[in-house]
């Protein structure tokens, strides 16, 4: 055992909250864990484990109604009880010894204030430096988080950096006041997986030199591996296994462990059918099924070729204000075989959303062909549209904005065959529409719920089934994965890939995520400022990129223990 | 900015385009034929013919367009109606007791407002942010004309305190003697529903991140109040400000026919009662030249509220 | 909503939709609900007025002039017994004193006013009338105005006319506002440059003053004064809703609804719309609100109601001269039923916006 005390411990910690007619949920159900000082805890779980809710009870940030913390529990900083103490007191704790980083960092600063500003109120208020001081101190932080230019970065507001730099100047603030223990509660969720890469090297590299204790919370098992010395699992507000990092990655012992670390794609395997939770919670041992091989046929037949396709966003600024165009997609062009799915790949705002709905029609192309079986789609007429519409569909990525909320799950489902005349009568349609229900996954009385009342993955696969009621011949899948939690992304891939290999469908698979685009792709598509810079069988492309900012892509994925991150800060 | 404000001075020429037009096909279309009413009694036929080649009635209606654009474009309406004065030297003397009423009325009532409304959102869902939310909910309820009339008769009337009505020459007079009544009266009228919206503007941006993370600073309550929550709120409470006008305007209007205050309010009124058309077409081009003119001016306030905000 | 409440609940328990949950959530809001049945019993009492089963009668002259209140029968300002003349002559006095009332100031005398005949017609018509009187009582439920007319029937027809007016404008503005508010946001383009180009031309002239200026052109009664506030008011409206269109058309739903083929129509009407209701129930709870008051002030003045009808803008106008004279129960009776009804409106659109919701689950 330690025989210095830990700098934090949380004991029976039990939050319950209360909605409107007071029902009580709880949300931690009496946990416990240590953080010893200068060490890295990673609290990992799915939406709804309790992890953030711990967070914010450490640092007392929960919301005063409607929220209660059980009378015995305790939560112990440096010997002191954070649950008991007084406002003055916690005030001084916070941003002072105790500092948090959240996971939006555009909005959890304030738009008005500049940087500099933020950063001199919070060494103002904890440190006794004049104000002369604490800017030449902010100036030095930020330089030390690694913006560039920190002197004029000083006068800048939020919104005119980007999405890393305002989480660096949200660190920056974190760490001005030395504080003993750092919370950082999904820093890198918002951003894209290369900045995702430099944030986590720049919280080591701050952690090993300052010595602070850091609790890192994030659902990313894999992510956390590089990093925490200590990982904390944590399921529907209970802790499943509390161990060190090589223990969690080389011997779990819970199967939940197990089945978090065995259900994400992994790059270096392709197993015909991802494991899910399941799998792993029942009696029978879990058998790995055969690999599978992907990649373009040369008996396939074309489906899809798209041509120089290019598409620009206009913007007018009043009615006399002048024309700017922006191109989203530049030069794009790829062919899509029968019965295949190509992936295209990229970081947010690379074009590749854009380039779906182009596809469809649902955004307007400026320039290029899209031929499905010879015919170009961008050519078309409205009305001769309307046949091709059914035979090319889209999976958005919000499960929860793509069901529109006023519908129940029958009207949802019937009224693509309403409109395309599939069916003879509402009662067939009915009937059709409960087949493809069940074909998905999910019972026949589903039909009369309301969005409302599914998970995300559930509203997902009704997603799905409502593009299957056309009889499509082509899938859209944008980011259709990205929103949900690991264990349910596996059971929807696993869908996707019965639902191909049963109805011959093709795919176009979009998203940011290398990992589960290689395991469902035969060919990807990396894309970057709206161009398309690297084109290749799924294989070849992950085995020997050839374009340096495809490495810089694969390099940035989260490769979990032993990968750790080596501190580059000086 | 310079070229900003150009531009946007620029693109006001349509909107005054579209307000003439719209007076135009109010007055000269749907209107009817003024010269009933203005013939009165001597309904004869030359008589009425006379008024009507007076008033360009007999013109094709393009051509009565282009007079009306002319007047407005040199700010100069003819005579009124009903009292044969310059209407445009009629309105100038009415402007500086409807700025003198209106504007203390805003300055005081929105600074009242903005403070009662802080500590309200500040106290959030205690027994006093219910009892005043409560109490301005059912204070809002009472109209306008109630307050007005109450106020005058008991405050003025039986009370004593304050002239029943007037207006004198003299600044200075006004301000002391015949001003704070109105003033009183047309900040309580406005009060209640400003306190409920500027409540809601703060208690919406305390559930921000920015707020939790400026807890999580270890900043204290007032302090996240005063210095971060307000800037922000700001933005909301000017937009109202500038929605505000109009009401503010009923409010003035009505002000001003009970206390006898010789504004623009007050001119409306009797120029509705006397059908006295080109006095309410200049009142109206000139208030809406007045909300444009404001319009900009709460764009550049923005501006300085909000640095996220782009004038292009 | 009300057909959803005849269903019964238990039914319904496992399938919810939206409005069904919003209905519920609404039933449970004790401030809300007793809100929403004050409403309800003012909309059934105004109904009943304008069909004419109540206060059919409000323009009788019951009693004697200024008639108290039961209640205050004795602690009320004694009336002296005056001819019609005299009463006319004492008004004017009176207003002319204090000059409170603001119409005294419209400045025609009696050779210019084109109507001072056919007022002494209607004077010695209505004298006709009072000689074949029945006895007058002393005193009544809320008291008599000038004339002798019962105050309660009065209030009655008013509260039925005011509602009338707020209700109607209301229904009008939301359907203006919210057509050109769809069109404009969905469409966008040269369509909503169009539209966005009326809105600055309504918007840059204060509501008041465009009211009058509709007002000055147009003649009086309940249909004109609706006409008015309709195309005066539906501006707030237009904007929300072009906001919300906006909103709504770059939403996955409805682009999952453009991708399954449906048209503009469709998308704009069966997808949107419903989404967008609930803000429309509570603009439109704050426009009645809104018009209701427009509408005492319009009356007040003398541009609202025509003179056979009561409302209480017109019942507001009688206020100041009766109250020199210490008759107070006429402006007390209006005050605060009107006051009654409007806060009932605003807690009912406070309830509703936390009801309705569809973020809040």
């Amino acid at each position: 055992m330690n025989p210095t005390p830990p700098l934090l411990s949380v004991r029976k910690l039990r939050v319950s909250f209360r909605d409107e007619h007071g029902h009580g949920a709880e949300a931690v159900k009496g946990i416990s864990f240590d953080i010893p000082a200068g060490k890295t805890v990673a609290l990992v779980g799915e939406s709804g484990s309790g992890k953030s809710v711990t967070a914010m009870a450490i640092t007392r940030l929960l919301p005063e109604h409607g929220c209660h913390i059980a009378a015995d529990s305790e939560i112990l900083f440096d010997g002191r009880n954070l649950l008991t103490a007084s406002r003055r007191e916690l005030r001084r704790l916070r941003g002072g010894d105790i500092a948090m980083v959240f996971q939006e960092p555009m909005s959890s600063l304030n738009p008005v204030y500049s940087v500099g500003e933020q950063i001199i109120e919070t060494l103002m208020l904890h440190t006794r430096v004049g104000r002369k001081a604490a800017y030449q101190r902010a100036v030095a932080l930020l330089k030390e988080v690694g913006l560039p230019t920190p002197d004029r970065k000083m006068s800048s507001y939020p919104h005119q950096l980007s999405g890393g730099q305002q989480q660096r100047v949200m660190i920056a603030m974190a760490i001005a006041c030395e504080p003993k223990l750092l919370i950082a509660d999904e820093p890198t969720t918002a951003l894209d997986v290369t900045i995702q890469q430099q944030i986590l090297q720049l919280l080591a590299g701050l952690q090993k030199k300052h010595g602070m204790a850091v609790l890192f919370i994030s659902h990313d098992l894999e992510l956390v591996g590089q990093f925490a010395d200590e990982v904390v699992v944590m399921h529907h507000g209970s802790i499943h296994e509390h161990a060190p990092v090589q223990q969690i990655f080389e011997a779990p012992q819970d199967p939940y462990t197990k089945a978090l670390l065995r259900c994400r794609p992994h790059l270096a395997q392709r197993p015909a059918r991802l494991p899910v939770i399941k799998d792993f919670l029942g009696d029978s041992c879990y058998f790995e099924p055969p690999q599978r091989q992907r990649g373009y046929q040369a008996d396939d037949r074309v489906i899809l070729e798209v041509q120089g396709l290019c598409v620009d966003y206009h913007s007018r600024h009043g009615w006399f204000g002048g024309r700017h165009s922006q191109r989203a997609v530049d030069e794009v062009s790829f062919t899509l075989m029968r019965g295949r799915t190509l992936g295209i790949v990229g970081e947010s705002g690379c074009g590749k959303s854009t380039l779906g709905l182009a596809l469809m029609r649902l955004q307007q192309a400026s320039v290029g062909r899209v031929l499905f079986e010879g015919e170009d789609m961008l050519a078309l007429t409205p009305r001769q549209l309307r046949d091709y519409k059914r035979r090319i569909q889209i999976v958005f990525q919000n499960p929860y904005a793509s069901l529109n909320p006023r519908f129940s799950v029958a009207q949802i489902l019937t009224e693509p065959m309403l409109l395309h005349g599939i069916g003879c009568d509402a009662e067939e349609r009915l009937q059709l529409a409960g087949d493809w229900l069940e074909h998905v996954g999910l019972p026949r009385k589903a039909l009369a719920k309301y969005p409302h009342e599914f998970s995300g993955g559930q509203r997902q696969r009704i997603a799905i089934a409502r593009c299957l009621t056309m009889h499509p011949e082509i899938l859209i899948c944008d980011e259709s994965v990205s929103a949900l939690d690991v264990s349910v992304q596996a059971q929807v891939l696993n869908l996707l890939q019965a639902l191909q290999d049963e109805l011959g469908l093709s795919y176009l698979f979009i998203s940011h995520d290398l990992a589960v685009v290689k395991h469902l792709s035969d060919q990807v598509l990396v894309m970057q400022h709206g161009r398309c810079v690297e084109l290749a069988d799924a294989d070849t492309l992950y085995a020997a990129p050839q374009h340096p900012y495809t490495r810089q892509l694969l390099d940035a994925i989260p490769q979990g223990w032993p990968h750790c991150i080596k501190p580059r800060v000086a | 900015m310079l070229a900003y404000i150009v531009r946007r001075v620029w693109q006001m020429v349509p909107t005054l385009f579209g307000v003439m037009l719209l007076l135009f096909v109010l007055f000269n279309w749907v209107g009817g034929d003024p010269s009933y009413i203005l013939a009165g009694k001597n309904l004869s036929a030359e008589a009425l013919a006379g008024i009507r080649q007076q008033l360009g009635l007999d013109l094709p209606l393009p051509q009565q367009f282009l007079i009306f654009m002319r007047q407005v474009l040199t700010l100069d309406f003819g005579t009124s109606w009903s009292t044969q004065q310059p209407v445009s030297a009629l309105l100038h003397s009415r402007i500086g007791p409807s700025l003198l009423l209106t504007g203390s009325i805003l300055l005081l009532g929105t600074v009242l407002a903005i403070a009662i409304a802080a500590l309200v959102a500040y106290l959030r869902g205690s027994v006093t942010d219910r009892l005043v939310t409560l109490i301005a909910t059912c204070a809002m309820s009472v109209s306008a004309l109630v307050y007005i009339i109450a106020g005058q008769y008991w405050l003025a009337f039986k009370g004593g305190w304050f002239p029943i009505m007037g207006w004198s020459d003299s600044t200075l007079d006004n301000l002391l003697h015949y001003l704070p009544l109105p003033l009183l009266l047309g900040v309580i009228v406005g009060l209640a529903p400003d306190i409920r919206f500027y409540r809601s503007c703060f208690v919406e941006e305390l559930g921000h991140d920015y707020v939790r993370t400026a807890r999580a600073k270890g900043l204290s309550e007032p302090v996240i109040m005063l210095k971060h929550v307000l800037r922000n709120a700001m933005i909301p409470v000017v937009t109202s400000l500038m929605m505000s006008l109009p009401y503010l305007m009923m409010g003035a209007m009505l002000l001003e026919t009970f206390f006898g205050i010789p504004g623009m309010g007050k001119e409306v009124v009797m120029a509705v009662e006397r059908s006295d058309f080109p006095v309410i077409k200049a009142i109206t081009i000139y208030i809406a030249l007045a909300t444009m003119l404001f319009n900009l001016l709460t764009d550049i306030v923005y501006k300085l509220i909000d640095p996220r905000v782009q004038l292009h | 909503m009300p057909h959803t409440s005849t269903t019964p609940p238990a039914a319904q328990h496992h399938h919810n939709s939206l409005t069904r949950i919003g209905w519920r959530r609404l039933r449970r809001d004790r401030i809300g609900f007793s809100a929403l049945c004050i409403v309800g019993a003012y909309l059934l009492l105004a109904l009943a007025a304008w069909s004419g089963l109540v206060a059919s009668h409000w323009q009788d002259e019951v009693a004697h002039p200024y008639a108290p209140p039961t209640l205050f029968a004795g602690a009320a300002p004694h009336h002296v017994e005056l001819n019609a003349a005299d009463i006319d002559a004492a008004d004017r006095r009176a207003t002319s004193a204090a000059a409170l009332d603001s119409s005294g100031a419209t400045g025609l005398s009696a050779s210019e006013d084109p109507l001072a005949a056919d007022l002494a017609a209607a004077q010695q018509q209505s004298a006709q009338y009072r000689s074949t009187e029945q006895a007058r009582a002393d005193s009544l439920p809320l008291g008599a105005d000038q004339r002798g007319r019962d105050v309660l029937q009065k209030l009655l027809q008013g509260s039925a006319t005011s509602l009338q007016v707020g209700i109607a404008g209301a229904l009008l503005a939301l359907t203006i506002g919210t057509v050109l508010g769809a069109l404009s946001g969905y469409f966008g383009g040269l369509l909503d440059d169009l539209l966005m180009w009326g809105y600055s031309v309504f918007t840059s002239v204060p509501d008041m003053l465009l009211l009058l200026a509709f007002a000055a052109v147009s003649g009086r009664g309940i249909g004109t004064v609706v006409l008015v506030m309709a195309f005066t008011s539906w501006t707030g409206t237009f904007r929300l809703m072009r906001a919300e269109f906006l909103k709504h058309k770059g939403r996955e739903y409805v682009r999952a609804a453009d991708a399954i083929g449906a048209g503009h129509g469709r998308r704009m009407f069966h997808h949107i719309l419903p989404n967008v209701s609930h803000l429309l129930l509570v603009q439109f709870s704050m426009l009645t609100v809104a018009l209701i008051k427009y509408e005492a002030i319009l009356s007040f003045l003398g541009f609202g109601v025509g003179v056979t009808q009561v409302s209480w803008g017109a019942m507001l106008a009688e206020a100041p001269a009766e109250l020199l004279q210490g008759y107070w129960w006429q402006m007390l009776a209006v005050t605060l039923c009107m006051s009654l009804l409007v806060t009932a409106f605003s807690l009912l659109s406070d309830s509703l916006r936390d009801a309705l919701d569809p973020k809040v689950k």
